[in-house]
């Protein structure tokens, strides 16, 4: 029961919000958002702790259940959506973009939390499909109403780039889904992988590759990525954090849990091609982050190349890919999470992101936004001690242990791409922190530095950054062992 | 023969209920003329009662009737497998459509007095008759009753574009009239009965004398449905019939006649079930996937939201006839549930077109019916914008409307189900255009209203008209098993 309020709570209120919401105050809406966050968040952490489950008949006639439960690949990505809701609900407080009424705003972020989690949650392919399609239109909104005020033809561009790359790509997800349930009578997810294991090879493949190439698209793996960086740079802060840490997410969680668990025979024989384009993304994100010239298109690109890190790790098909897998998918969500809030935060302090423009040095004006970003910044160029090393760590390692030799020279060039993410890391930090030498005056009139309720958000995003960083333990057991309990030894 | 007939009066209601309400509109006229209220109440009341006769005979498992005695009767009205479920929606587009046109303010049909009223049931009582009918005469005494009213009010809107739109409409009918008529014929001549049985076709394919007779019935049939069904090259009369009449009876043609052409080719359809029919797919798969593109292709590039919903309705034609193209139980469950879940959307798309077009809305006031007269609907009238918004994603196949996604998926597992691949591809290309053209409509309805645009109010009944659709559409997407249910029985 805990596990279905989960998913009703924020969809309902979220829901209202946008329907009915209209003649509240904005200060109203921030309180209902961040309530129904927190509510939400408590219900979670319940349902995942007592390991409930939800299951009721729902489309007998295409072998679907209304089933909802929760495992240890599950449980941190569902623990890592409540706790961005909640940030994004306090962001909300004090940070509302124009476009249009506050409601809307608050509600389509409650949609995409709750859409999510039903993502998480779904134990059942169709159910979990159809999840995935409830976060598209809302985010479409976010993207196309509340983005970016300056530019309104890259705003529709980029919300209906958003809207149909992801649509093509859930189409094609859709369609392996219903080859698996139309060749196995089974939608659900617990007994589809022996189901799928009997199936001829042809079958599984081609289940596989619809699965892999629809996912890839909303992960996004190279090259299938185009769609990201526009979408990111012109969503509005809490837009971009949670593209970046739960839509994210959604894609690469749903490539290990159908392709990879599910038709794992089938995604062995393409998992060379994902390894490919994995690392082609942390070479070309890599190398696009050195050059470009927009923050948050910068950051983007740095997504697309973590990005092909988890893809990479997914390839190997072994249990320590991904326990890395898994691991970096949640280091970038925070990591992601804490750039963009800082990225944003400045972008609507100065106007534009572009880096091109002399600045003040970041650390004397706004110490606070300085200090977070060298913190988020060394962790996205995978630190060790920080949150983003042991995904990356671990990508490259399970790369290279699994033997082949094509993973072996992924696993070579992977290594050659945290090069680059530190030669990009350093490159914002002295762009932005180190800074251009400009006239005092216009230090003193450039805007206050982290409000409140940016403050709250970014210590959290730190503190959680430095835990992952120097405990891993207890998140790669988890994984481990819903792994082992799948089958998948370690 | 007819003495040894069974008459269940209960299953027969779905026709009878319609066709007695007709005549007894038309009485009521002659005794207390004038009563144009009283005209739409018993409209209403009668289509009602044929819901209420839908449900009791399926309850009570009595949904055949007029039934030749003996081991080898057959039953010349048969509600089971998709026909309850197309007569119950024809009978509730009944219901919306009388509602929608309630004397008084608001929109009206395009005569006041009894005769639009009488058609209306008229092409409904068709529809109905469509959905049921096993023998020849019934099917071709259906179509044409679902249409030939249809074509009357057509032509009664009586304003020049209206003429012009009727010609080409009447022209059409007679044409599709005869290609039915010749077809029917030559089914009889070929099969020497008068029934249409499941798989009916198997004995007499497998003659070699009788079977180009079968294949060129076959073929006059589905030409002269796909007229009616507005299937690519048979669709020219669409867009000029819809837009030149006035929007309740543009309703009546999107819902009652394409039911009706639906049902009618379900009827034919399964006739083929269990024969080896490979040309027939062939024929079927071309004409379904050249629809689809070619109705959603050109539906992007309208501005005149009637316009828009014709060559929707034609690219949605396309989607019912997908799933045939299996020929099995399975792809003609599926047709029926898409046709179902296309006309409970397009209810209410033209529900909310015939509100904001105001009056009689026959294409005087063009601009009343561009896109820009949507901007804002949302914040204008909740209720309105709201339940335009889930009709047009329903249609595009994503949450919140589920009943166009599950629609979707049945439609795609028939095709998945016989290997089509090709098929299937382009209908994924398709799910992305047709989101371009939906999308591109709501984006307008959560737009900022024109500083010019009033409160909009609502009469009672349309209200209440609106209220219906929606709900049926909110409750289906809840519970999409009772479509599937509905167009499966049996």
């Amino acid at each position: 029961m805990a596990l279905i309020l989960t998913v009703l709570l924020p969809l309902c209120v979220g829901g209202w919000l946008v329907a009915g919401g209209r003649h509240l105050q904005r200060s109203a809406v921030g309180l209902v958002s961040l309530v129904t966050s927190v509510v939400t968040a408590a219900v979670a952490i319940w349902g995942v702790i007592a390991r409930s489950s939800f299951d009721r008949a729902w489309l007998p006639d295409l072998g679907s259940r209304l089933h909802l439960r929760v495992d240890g690949l599950s449980a941190p990505l569902v623990l890592l959506t409540v706790g961005i809701g909640i940030l994004v609900a306090v962001h909300g407080l004090t940070h509302v973009p124009e476009g249009g009424r506050p409601s809307t705003f608050a509600g389509s972020l409650l949609v995409v939390e709750g859409g999510a989690l039903g993502v998480f949650l779904a134990g059942d392919a169709l159910l979990f499909f159809i999840a995935f399609e409830i976060v598209l239109v809302p985010m479409w909104a976010l993207i196309g109403r509340f983005g970016d005020p300056h530019n309104e033809a890259a705003r529709k561009d980029a919300a209906a780039r958003f809207a149909l790359f992801t649509i093509g790509g859930s189409t094609l997800m859709l369609l392996g889904i219903i080859l698996l349930i139309v060749r196995t009578g089974t939608a659900d997810l617990t007994l589809l992988p022996a189901a799928v294991a009997h199936l001829p090879h042809g079958t599984q493949l081609l289940a596989a590759t619809l699965l892999t190439v629809g996912l890839a698209v909303k992960v996004p793996v190279w090259p299938v990525h185009t769609w990201l960086p526009p979408a990111h740079t012109t969503a509005p802060t809490a837009g971009s954090v949670v593209l970046a840490a739960i839509l994210l997410k959604m894609g690469t969680y749903g490539l290990l849990r159908l392709p990879v668990l599910t038709v794992s025979n089938g995604f062995h024989s393409i998992a060379p091609v994902v390894a490919v384009c994995g690392v082609i993304g942390i070479i070309w994100g890599g190398l696009v982050c050195l050059v470009e010239q927009d923050l948050k298109r910068l950051i983007a690109y740095s997504s697309v190349a973590h990005m092909g890190f988890v893809a990479l790790a997914l390839s190997t098909g072994t249990a320590a890919g991904f326990r890395a897998a898994a691991y970096g998918n949640v280091a970038h969500g925070v990591v992601a999470a804490m750039l963009f809030f800082i990225v944003g935060g400045l972008k609507e302090r100065w106007g534009n992101a572009d880096l091109a423009t002399a600045r003040a040095a970041l650390r004397e004006t706004w110490p606070r936004f300085g200090f977070a970003l060298i913190l988020g910044l060394a962790a996205s160029l995978g630190l060790p001690g920080l949150a983003g090393f042991w995904g990356e760590f671990l990508s490259v390692y399970a790369a290279w242990s699994s033997g082949t030799t094509l993973l072996r020279w992924c696993a070579v060039i992977a290594a050659i791409g945290t090069a680059l993410a530190a030669a990009y890391a350093l490159r914002v930090a002295r762009l932005v922190w180190v800074g251009d030498a400009v006239p005092v005056e216009r230090v003193a009139a450039a805007g206050r530095d982290a409000d409140r309720s940016e403050m709250f958000v970014l210590a959290v995003l730190g503190v959680v950054t430095v835990l992952l960083g120097i405990i891993p333990a207890p998140l790669l057991t988890v994984t481990g062992d819903a792994l082992r309990a799948l089958g998948v030894g370690s | 023969m007819t003495s040894t007939l069974t008459v269940d009066l209960v299953t027969l209601l779905p026709l009878l209920a319609p066709a007695v309400g007709a005549v007894l509109v038309l009485l009521v006229d002659v005794i207390a003329p004038g009563r144009v209220a009283l005209h739409h109440g018993i409209g209403i009341a009668a289509s009602l009662v044929g819901i209420l006769g839908i449900v009791l005979a399926v309850n009570h498992g009595r949904p055949s009737t007029l039934c030749t005695a003996g081991p080898t009767g057959t039953c010349f009205l048969d509600l089971t497998g998709t026909g309850a479920g197309i007569a119950m929606a024809a009978l509730f587009a009944g219901v919306v459509i009388l509602l929608l046109t309630w004397p008084g303010r608001g929109m009206t049909l395009p005569v006041a007095g009894p005769t639009a009223t009488a058609l209306v049931l008229t092409a409904v009582t068709g529809a109905s008759v469509v959905a049921g009918a096993r023998d020849v005469a019934s099917w071709l005494i259906g179509l044409e009753l679902a249409t030939l009213p249809v074509v009357g009010l057509v032509s009664l809107t009586g304003t020049r574009r209206a003429a012009h739109g009727a010609l080409s409409f009447v022209t059409t009918s007679v044409l599709s009239f005869g290609l039915l008529a010749v077809g029917s014929a030559l089914w009889v001549y070929a099969s020497h009965r008068v029934t249409f049985g499941v798989g009916a076709a198997g004995a007499v394919w497998d003659d070699p004398t009788r079977r180009p007779a079968v294949v060129l019935a076959l073929l006059f049939m589905v030409a002269g449905l796909g007229f009616k069904i507005s299937a690519v090259p048979f669709h020219m009369w669409t867009p000029q019939a819809y837009a030149g009449a006035a929007t309740a009876v543009t309703t009546t043609l999107a819902t009652v006649s394409k039911l009706a052409a639906a049902a009618g080719l379900i009827a034919v359809t399964r006739m083929l079930v269990g024969v080896p029919a490979h040309q027939f797919a062939f024929v079927m798969g071309l004409v379904s996937l050249v629809t689809m593109t070619i109705g959603t292709a050109v539906a992007l590039r309208q501005d005149d939201v009637v316009r828009l919903v014709a060559w929707s309705a034609i690219g949605q034609g396309g989607w019912i006839l997908l799933p045939l193209v299996g020929h099995d139980g399975g792809g003609v469950a599926a047709a029926a549930a898409y046709a179902v879940a296309y006309v409970l959307a397009s209810l209410v798309i033209l529900a909310v077109v015939a509100i904001v077009s105001g009056g009689a809305g026959s294409g005087d006031e063009p601009g009343a019916r561009s896109l820009a007269a949507y901007h804002g609907l949302f914040r204008r009238h909740p209720l309105v914008g709201g339940a335009l918004a889930l009709g047009l994603l329903s249609l595009a196949g994503l949450p919140p409307g589920v009943l166009g996604l599950v629609a979707k998926v049945t439609a795609l597992r028939a095709v998945i189900g016989v290997h089509l691949w090709p098929l299937a591809v382009v209908a994924v290309v398709n799910v992305i255009i047709g989101l371009a053209v939906y999308l591109r409509w709501v984006a307008a309805l959560f737009g900022e209203p024109r500083p010019d645009a009033d409160a909009m109010t609502l009469t009672r009944p349309a209200q209440i008209a609106l209220g219906l659709g929606a709900l049926a559409l909110v409750v289906t997407s809840v519970v999409p098993h009772i479509v599937l249910w509905g167009t499966a029985l049996g």
